[in-house]
């Protein structure tokens, strides 16, 4: 076991090195000179080029290639183009009204799809399993800006049920800022859980040991809860700690929306400001966490179920 | 899991039923920035939204008249209007005394001390700071004796020597200061009520650092510890504030207006300024008739929201108290063409003829619900240059002239002209104004295309001259039409403001002469002039002249609307008594 | 042949499932329009004036008008152009991409497994969504970056669904016995597997697709996307403002358009998974 983490750990390396080198490629080799974009509108050419020199655009690629590996490592990210702010301040800042937002509305809608999907495996084929998930899936199939600013107007303006937007630090002040984005949250991601859920439960309910418990006698419900959900909460579990990363990025549109200060929202900014190194950071913070938990989730996999053995 | 689920639930909709009681106790205010800023260095406050927050906390040598029009300058940490020696070259200032910078950490025990010559001194060389790249630089390069060649100078160096003596910067005594031009700058006291010279104390420079511009340390109205990046700013009353008084005068009208009611009172009125960061319009909206918001800007799609044909407020928020503000705005938006292209640089008939079928009534009516007025030349209406009776015989919508100049100028049906591309912001309104654009130069056969950028991305393309079009709005930076007709002088083409490249060096002789002058009805002849002959030449499409919008409650007091916006929260005031009041409709 | 069966069978499944022949009618409709308004045939002359500025749904114009005057029914058209060749584009990258990648490092492992293995650990590790903002940034605004950058994410999944096939019936006997007469790698890896996977791309396909026009809204909305048509993407994008104004069947209209298509193949997607997933079959 020890081993297999050791060396699971050790892939970070490559991966790492693969995506410093895709960011590196995007943003140093094939994006132009950022140095009119960042003096603004009365630049001079002398302005121009003392700020490449500061920006460090006059090394070699390799320097430029070592300097993104180097972030990868360290989350030494440097400073924004667009608001001077150091970036790892930033995230730091942004981190905490993300996750009081992608949390809770992942913990619901990950509990909400469990149990939806217990009830849809239990009527299986019959009219009410087609029927919610005909519902999972239309609501899956609007488009997340529709929701935003139908419920928006609806719920919070004209019904005034929650705050419009905006944020407050600190539990439980920021609830009625978040509940909002949260049910949107949840209509968003209803649909692919219980898709998902739905599919390992049913794999689990046509397997051989269910046959035989039946056989015994024992209860349809007793079985599902029991056998079948334990047996499925190994795929579930895995399914469900490989999204906690994207959790972290926050709700890019939600964000903006209800104005949470959040990392979407410092993406977003980033991206109509075209600053570079904000951007990189975000996809390579993401992509380091990503990897973290994919690791963590395959640990996890291992260790539930006996039956799948380490490479 | 469902009891789990249960508690959830259950807390959401328990916590989302007990919502906070408002406080009726504090004159607090709670403003919009519909943009982030960029925290709170001076020197870099560029745009408008950073610097009204940094105008809160800091203060310039002189500000605008919150009252009287036209604008003038009134003194603010200088105690009067400089001496000006006779060749306009050499500024004696007298600085205020008793102006305390707020407490900081970066200062002995932690205590304010008293502002001095040598802070504003200090400032000035911080904006030519080579190592900085001030945003604001623009403003004094090659104006003062000597800042140049010590800018030069400490290129080179790791950090600048702020020791080394410039000419033109001389401390006479520790309230006194002397600045010696390069040339006469009749622009240079605007300069100085602008943020980017807004004063600054070396200490706190020093203390923070980098992290300087998360740390305000002024001398302003108000306070902030330290700026966290969050949605919301809030400021407290600054108790140390010096001895600022409620101006007694304003322009003919105001005191009926009730905005001099306050006359005398110290400043600030205000304990808390609030400032909500919102970019998307549809909550901006939604917050102000909530009453979580006290002041709002309207724009675009919200103009029809808000006034009726006869701009007017409509009935609905009348009686709610809302109080409706309408300005004209010192501004002007406008389709440049990039005079290096070849298809436009000899091409004068091609211009006026796309000048001539663009439809302004539509764009008028479909974007500004007709408070916007066309523009006749560069000089927005409100500055000395601009005279009413002018009209520009190209501004006007006639597509049979249009038709036969397009042809005279070669393109006859526009046959042979290339499809033309105009840049501009990817916001909906921008591309919706260039579709409009294009459907207008469609009925003369000219296509054109949209061009969508992030704002730094247009900026980019327009200082690489990689554009054959752009679109954009230019505010005024000061009340000088100077700043507006230097758009058009070649010397400043890319990448300097000319963003269209457009050189004629007859108006750039006249801008010289003009632009040295002093503000006398003589220049404002020469502006006129220079203001008229350029529009025959049709530089730009001109587009409007638009009017700026406010919505306040019935509780804000003092308010008018200011084109110079960073200090103006200082003369606001709430009447508690009536917010309490009037709060129930809400 | 027993796969020709399985085939047939499941199509014989999803014509009698009349879910699934809705989202398979919507789709061959949808395809259609947008073949036609691609050839010029219908919605060509979507920005022609037809009414006045912003006039509701009425039996003239069944989606209203927009803000000057054009048939918001005929933008509907016109972006289901739009989003139909992102979905194609999208697929069209990914599937050779994918399937090719995918069929080596199953096929031959070793070396050539961990390269490609590595590779899509590496883009499958940036998140989608930055991924996709930082091409279209980098190359540009455009419909041709949302291409590249939709096929840069979407071949990620199909890559590592095929390695995983392919390595299960590379250990087939049928796959030996082609082997013991004397085929050579390309032929049994083209010839003999590659038949017998290529249900996992359809499936994959299918479910990409609508992932494809739900990304190209996003971008369009962010001003990343399609410039100068009108877009699902822009066409909410510009609601968002004309709702002040009461303006709403611009939104609706674009909305209806993209749920249906993203419904129907979603629909689609779970019964061709349902039917031709052999691992699923006989339940």
């Amino acid at each position: 076991m020890a081993k297999y983490i050791i060396r699971r750990l050790l892939y970070l390396i490559p991966v790492l090195l693969g995506v410093s080198l895709i960011i590196f490629v995007l943003f140093n080799v094939i994006a132009g000179d950022p140095t009119a974009v960042l003096l603004g509108k009365n630049a001079t050419a002398r302005q121009m080029a003392d700020l490449r020199e500061q920006l460090g655009l006059n090394k070699s690629l390799l320097l430029q290639y070592l300097d993104v590996v180097k972030s990868a490592f360290t989350f030494d990210f440097g400073r924004s183009w667009a608001t001077k702010q150091e970036i790892t301040s930033m995230i730091k800042q942004g981190a905490y009204p993300s996750l009081c937002l992608t949390i809770p509305a992942f913990v619901i809608s990950t509990v909400l799809a469990m149990l939806i999907s217990l009830v849809v495996a239990f009527y299986r084929g019959k009219g009410i399993d087609l029927f919610i998930r005909l519902l999972c899936i239309a609501g899956m199939s609007v488009s997340a800006l529709a929701y935003i600013l139908a419920f928006q107007w609806f719920f919070a303006y004209k019904l005034g049920w929650f705050e419009i937007s905006g944020f407050e630090y600190g539990f439980p002040d920021f609830i009625p800022y978040i509940a909002l984005p949260t049910i949107v949250w949840i209509l968003l991601s209803l649909g692919p859980d219980v898709r998902f859920f739905r599919t390992v439960i049913l794999d689990e309910i046509y397997q051989d040991y269910v046959r035989t418990a039946r056989a015994k006698g024992l209860g349809e419900i007793r079985i599902l809860l029991k056998h079948v959900l334990r047996n499925a909460m190994i795929p579930i579990i895995t399914y469900t700690v490989i999204q906690i990363p994207f959790l972290i990025l926050g709700a890019l549109l939600l964000e903006n929306f209800f104005s949470i200060p959040g990392l979407g929202g410092i993406t977003l900014n980033a991206l109509n400001s075209s600053d570079f190194p904000v951007i990189k950071a975000m996809a390579i913070l993401s992509s380091v966490i990503y990897i973290v938990f994919s690791l963590i989730s395959d640990i996890l996999y291992t260790l539930a179920d006996p039956r799948v053995k380490l490479k | 899991m469902k009891t789990l689920m249960l508690l959830l639930v259950g807390s959401l909709i328990f916590t989302v039923g007990c919502s906070k009681e408002k406080n009726y106790a504090e004159r607090e205010i709670h403003l919009v920035s519909p943009e982030k800023i960029f925290g709170f260095d001076p020197i870099h406050a560029s745009d408008q939204y950073s610097s009204n927050e940094v105008g809160k906390v800091y203060e310039g040598l002189y500000e605008f008249h919150p009252f009287k029009r036209p604008y003038e300058l009134m003194p603010n940490l200088a105690d009067t209007l400089p001496t000006v020696s006779e060749d306009g070259l050499t500024y004696t200032f007298k600085l205020k005394k008793g102006v305390l910078f707020h407490d900081s950490p970066a200062f002995k025990d932690g205590i304010g001390r008293e502002m001095n010559a040598d802070d504003f001194l200090y400032t000035m060389r911080r904006l030519a700071d080579p190592k900085l790249q001030a945003k604001g630089w623009w403003l004094f390069d090659d104006k003062i004796m000597g800042l140049n060649e010590w800018r030069d100078k400490n290129a080179a160096l790791d950090v600048a020597n702020y020791e080394e003596p410039v000419e033109g910067l001389k401390k006479i005594d520790n309230n006194t200061v002397e600045i010696k031009l390069k040339r006469p700058y009749p622009q240079f006291l605007y300069a100085l009520a602008m943020p980017y010279s807004f004063v600054v104390a070396k200490e706190a420079v020093e203390h923070h650092g980098k992290e300087f511009l998360n740390y305000p340390v002024g001398t302003g109205p108000f306070i902030l510890n330290k700026f966290d990046q969050s949605n919301t700013i809030v400021y407290h009353r600054n108790p140390k504030f010096r001895e600022k008084f409620f101006p007694s005068e304003g322009e003919e009208g105001d005191d009926k207006l009730g905005l001099l009611a306050d006359a005398g009172k110290k400043l600030p009125l205000l304990d808390k300024v609030v400032v909500h960061f919102i970019i998307e319009s549809q909550p901006k909206w939604q917050n102000f008739h909530k009453a979580k918001v006290d002041i709002l800007e309207i724009k675009d799609a919200n103009i029809s929201q808000t006034i009726d044909e006869k701009r007017d407020l409509k009935p609905e928020h009348k009686s709610k108290g809302i109080r409706l503000f309408l300005t004209p705005q010192l501004d002007i938006t406008f389709f440049a063409f990039n005079h290096e292209d070849p298809l436009f640089k000899k091409n004068i008939k091609l211009r006026q003829a796309m000048s001539l079928a663009y439809n302004r009534a539509d764009a008028n009516k479909l974007f500004y619900e007709n408070t916007a007025y066309e523009a006749q030349s560069v000089i927005p209406p409100g500055l000395g240059g601009y005279r009413k009776e002018f009209k520009n015989p190209y501004v006007k919508y006639d597509i049979e002239l249009a038709k036969k100049l397009l042809a005279e100028a070669g393109y006859p049906d526009g046959k042979g002209l290339p499809d033309i591309t105009v840049q501009t912001r990817n916001e909906p309104v921008a591309r919706q104004q260039i579709e409009l654009f294009a459907k207008s130069l469609e009925k003369i056969g000219i296509k054109i295309k949209v061009g969508m950028n992030t704002w730094p991305e247009l900026i980019n393309k327009v200082t690489k001259k990689q554009h054959q079009m752009y679109t954009m709005a230019w505010g005024a930076d000061y009340p000088d039409a100077e700043n507006f007709l230097g758009l058009l002088y070649c010397p400043n083409q890319s990448p300097g403001s000319n963003g269209s490249n457009h050189c004629n060096p007859a108006f750039d002789e006249q801008f010289k002469a003009a632009t040295v002058l002093q503000d006398t009805p003589e220049r404002s002849a020469m502006y006129e002039k220079m203001n008229e002959t350029i529009a025959h030449e049709v530089p730009w499409v001109f587009g409007f002249n638009r009017t700026k919008l406010y919505l306040t409650h019935a509780w804000i007091k003092n308010y008018k609307t200011i084109e110079f916006q960073h200090s103006q929260v200082q003369y606001l005031n709430v009447d508690l008594e009536v917010k309490k009041e009037l709060s129930k409709k809400f | 042949m027993k796969e020709n069966s399985l085939w047939r069978d499941a199509l014989r499944t999803l014509v009698r499932d009349k879910w699934t022949l809705f989202s398979l009618v919507i789709v061959v409709g949808y395809s259609l329009i947008a073949l036609l308004s691609a050839t010029g045939l219908i919605a060509a002359d979507w920005a022609q004036e037809v009414g006045a500025s912003n006039l509701p749904p009425s039996a003239e114009h069944i989606f209203g008008t927009d803000i000057f005057g054009r048939s918001v029914f005929m933008k509907v058209i016109r972006g289901t152009q739009i989003a139909m060749s992102v979905g194609l584009a999208a697929s069209l990258i990914a599937i050779p991409i994918g399937v090719l990648l995918g069929a080596l490092a199953g096929y031959f492992g070793g070396w050539v497994d961990d390269v490609i293995t590595w590779l899509y650990t590496t883009f499958s590790s940036i998140p989608n969504i930055m991924l996709l903002i930082s091409i279209t940034m980098i190359l540009g605004k455009g419909i041709f970056s949302v291409y590249a950058a939709l096929g840069a994410t979407s071949w990620v999944t199909l890559c590592r669904l095929i390695r995983g096939e392919v390595m299960k019936h590379k250990e087939r006997e049928y796959v030996q016995a082609a082997g013991a007469i004397g085929g050579g790698h390309l032929r049994k890896l083209f010839i003999h597997i590659l038949p017998n996977v290529m249900h996992i791309v359809i499936i994959n396909t299918s479910l990409q697709f609508q992932v494809a026009i739900k990304s190209e809204v996003i971008l369009s909305y962010l001003g990343l996307g399609v410039q100068g048509e009108p877009s699902w993407g822009t066409m909410i994008d510009d609601a968002k403002l004309e709702l002040a104004r009461g303006v709403w069947w611009q939104l609706a209209g674009a909305t209806l358009a993209m749920f249906l298509i993203v419904l129907s193949f979603n629909l689609l997607g779970d019964a061709l998974r349902d039917s031709l997933d052999p691992k699923l079959k006989g339940k």
